[in-house]
């Protein structure tokens, strides 16, 4: 006889999501994800003046600030065909840069890490053996056995408390739990050394961006950053020194600690290299554009769809422009045709819960009809089959020191995982590590030239146009979707990466990437879904930031409840 | 010199919740303080909370509260009532990151030592609505309580002439969009 079993919410900050599961002989049956929210923030742009449109957006979610201001200046800029001076390219590129490996890092170390790192088997560990571990794998000067149990003394403190206060909530001691007590306390050890590291990324975000978490640096055709090499209070060489040594400090840390600690993880879970696929069809915009027209491109994009490969030429190429439509037969809106985003409408009709019927405030976006998957892992496959050689070099490295640890052969094919999304994702932070490096000097030669333009000032025509700016965010493809009529906004639509993600069924019954990569999910213990969450939170998921939404009582971090 | 933050937490495009940053761009705009002070809108902070409030001595929090009192009842939680499991308010959809930042901050001993919550009961926290007058109304004694605490910690708050607050959100055409 099958269970259900309900994870509300599942991600350790957010909530919002909530996600069902069937479980039949010992694995996951039937899926649904849905979100228990709605908020409409489309609505409040209309009739607004588009220029002011990002300064909202970025009040769309707490955690994904930066990224909705930039796919909303860029929405407008591509309703206008308005060029970009290059300064304000690579300014917004470092921010972008900065901003995800900053994202990354949380997402991996503070928001999934302990899935699979077991913190209660740390005081069992012997420090000298974990130091010892790790030697010749990497460079990183953090390893040291004193480091290790300074690392571990923090547990032990924690346990002997009886307050588990940030771990109170882990699934210690459970059966999928794999790893060696030395091994759970090296990644502790990084997990605290990441807390320094994200916050050095993030204040190169403010340090660009004027202010976190909210920046206040963007403008429509450009930025607000005035470049003066000799003046104080604008972007100066001082400034640009310090960007560069904060950069220098995240790097290492992603390239020594970070991207091998996820190689050494997926090894010793291989099985998780096996669940969790789900929707195989992908897709990503190319982004950090290197000219003031946007035609070339440091990260690439494109579709893979069962296995066959498009290139995005252009952050959003005409077909990307012409095939996203958003169903919502299963989601609680009015309407029953799957609708273009520029004509798209927000227009509620809540029921109760119903797997047969509505039962999600996410729409459910598809491309061509399909169902898609975005993110890093998306990214990284395209760039691959691409040959894209950024792509390329870091891939066969995480590939290659898999293999290493694991003592089997790793391929291409295993990303197609709960773990190939964690790999992926450790994979593009190291490609941004070398962009950083990239953009940085891009920006500081383009000035030496004398070049100091920031910006081109729009002008709106008296008719209708219509624009779609994407970015390629740290969960994947975003993209904002914008309709001005005579100069004041007349539509607005957001389609975010964690729509795509975890988007409902659609009419045709097809289910979005959440619920397809829950099939088959061993579970172990009902009572204690920890596979479910494995799986969720390899999305990276951000349901405030999909459902546009608001909740009474978003208290609880994780509960959940088997019917 | 002590190193002080006062954080506006909330949603500005929901009603009551909007409070939070409403009040640190008001005091921000009434108040010079001395060094080491910093007045914040946060927003709805996830976990890159950590980052803001890392070596902090005191961190002055200012948050819509959903406790059963009145509308506009101004209410002061210490570190120990947030951080108290459960926690009868309601702060925002991204309440958890808030305890969530401090209890990880404390990991590396960089958790502020004090941590205090001015709360303001709200009314409603309705999508697309400006702040109820109640509480509207409220935020002048809110920000007498955030400068009692401030006293405590030696900081000088002077008065500034003429400070408009920016409130851009309140600015014309907003929360009067049409329903589509």
């Amino acid at each position: 006889m099958s269970k259900r079993i309900t994870v509300d919410p599942i991600s350790r900050i957010e909530g919002h999501l909530r996600v069902d599961v069937e479980v039949e002989n010992g694995s996951v049956s039937n899926a649904w994800a849905s979100s228990t929210m709605w908020r409409g923030i489309e609505r409040i742009l209309t009739g607004r003046d588009p220029r002011e449109a990002w300064l909202f957006t970025q009040r769309f979610c707490g955690v994904c600030t930066t990224v909705h201001a930039m796919a909303s200046v860029r929405s407008v800029e591509d309703a206008l065909q308005l060029e970009i001076p290059l300064n304000a390219q690579y300014i917004r590129n470092l921010i972008l840069i900065a901003h995800a490996m900053h994202d990354h890092i949380v997402h991996f170390y503070h928001l999934s890490a302990l899935d699979f790192v077991d913190i209660l088997q740390i005081p069992k560990a012997d420090p000298a053996k974990t130091s010892s571990l790790i030697e010749g794998l990497s460079p990183w000067t953090g390893n040291s056995k004193h480091v290790m149990k300074a690392a571990q003394d923090k547990v032990k403190a924690v346990a002997a408390s009886g307050q588990l206060g940030i771990f109170t909530n882990g699934y210690w001691g459970h059966p999928a739990m794999k790893l060696s007590p030395e091994v759970n306390l090296l990644a502790f050890a990084h997990y605290l050394q990441a807390l320094d590291y994200q916050r050095r990324a993030l204040g190169v975000v403010a340090m660009l961006g004027s202010k976190t978490p909210h920046i206040q640096n963007l403008t429509v055709g450009g930025v607000a950053n005035a470049i003066n090499l000799d003046s104080q209070g604008t972007l100066n060489m001082d400034r640009l020194a310090m960007i560069k040594q904060s950069l220098d400090e995240v790097i290492p840390f992603i390239q020594q600690v970070y991207l091998p600690d996820v190689c050494a993880i997926a090894a010793m879970y291989p099985e998780w290299m096996t669940y969790g696929a789900g929707v195989t069809n992908y897709m990503a915009a190319p982004d950090l554009p290197l000219d003031s027209k946007g035609t070339q491109f440091d990260l690439p994009g494109g579709t893979l769809i069962d296995g066959k490969l498009t290139t995005f030429k252009t952050a959003a190429d005409p077909i990307f422009r012409k095939e996203v439509v958003e169903d919502v037969a299963h989601a609680y809106y009015e309407g029953k045709d799957a609708l273009h985003p520029w004509k798209g409408e927000t227009n509620p009709a809540y029921n109760e819960w119903d797997a047969n019927g509505k039962y999600s405030w996410v729409k459910a976006p598809r491309f061509q009809g399909k169902p898609i998957q975005v993110g890093p892992l998306a990214q990284v496959l395209i760039g691959y089959k691409q040959g894209h050689p950024l792509t390329v070099k870091w891939t066969n490295a995480a590939l290659a020191t898999m293999s290493k640890i694991g003592g089997r052969t790793f391929t291409i094919d295993s990303l197609h995982s709960t773990m190939g999304r964690h790999v992926a994702r450790a994979i593009r932070a190291a490609m941004l590590t070398e962009l950083a490096d990239k953009h940085w000097t891009l920006l500081v030669n383009n000035i030496a030239k004398g070049d100091l333009a920031i910006h081109n000032q729009p002008d709106f025509p008296s008719g209708t146009i219509e624009g779609v700016g994407t970015h390629e965010a740290p969960r994947g493809l975003l993209s904002h979707w914008v309709v001005v009529k005579g100069g004041k906004i007349d539509n607005y639509q957001a389609v975010v990466p964690s729509t795509w993600n975890a988007s409902p069924r659609d009419k045709n019954g097809v289910r979005g990437p959440y619920e397809a990569s829950l099939m088959q999910n061993p579970i172990a213990n009902p009572e204690q879904p920890l596979e479910v969450l494995r799986t969720i939170h390899s999305f990276d998921p951000c349901l405030a930031c999909a459902v546009h939404t608001y909740d009474a009582t978003g208290k609880q971090i994780v509960r959940v409840k088997a019917l | 010199m002590k190193r002080i933050l006062i954080g506006g937490i909330g949603n500005v495009l929901m009603g009551d919740d909007g409070v939070g940053p409403y009040l640190a761009r008001t005091l921000d705009a009434r108040y010079q303080f001395s060094e080491g002070v910093q007045v914040v809108d946060f927003g709805t902070p996830g976990l890159d909370f950590v980052v803001h409030i890392a070596g902090l001595d005191a961190l002055i929090l200012v948050d819509a509260v959903d406790n059963g009192k009145p509308a506009g009842t101004v209410t002061t939680y210490r570190r120990s009532d947030i951080l108290a499991s459960p926690v009868p308010m309601r702060l925002d959809p991204h309440q958890p990151a808030l305890k969530e930042s401090i209890l990880i901050a404390d990991l590396d001993g960089s958790g502020p030592k004090d941590v205090t919550l001015v709360g303001i009961s709200g009314q409603s926290y309705t999508f697309n609505t400006p702040l109820n007058e109640s509480v509207r109304k409220a935020v002048d004694d809110a920000i007498e309580v955030v400068l009692r605490e401030l006293e405590q910690y030696g900081v000088i708050c002077t008065p500034k002439e003429g400070g408009t607050p920016d409130v851009w959100w309140e600015a014309q055409g907003s929360c009067e969009a049409p329903a589509r």
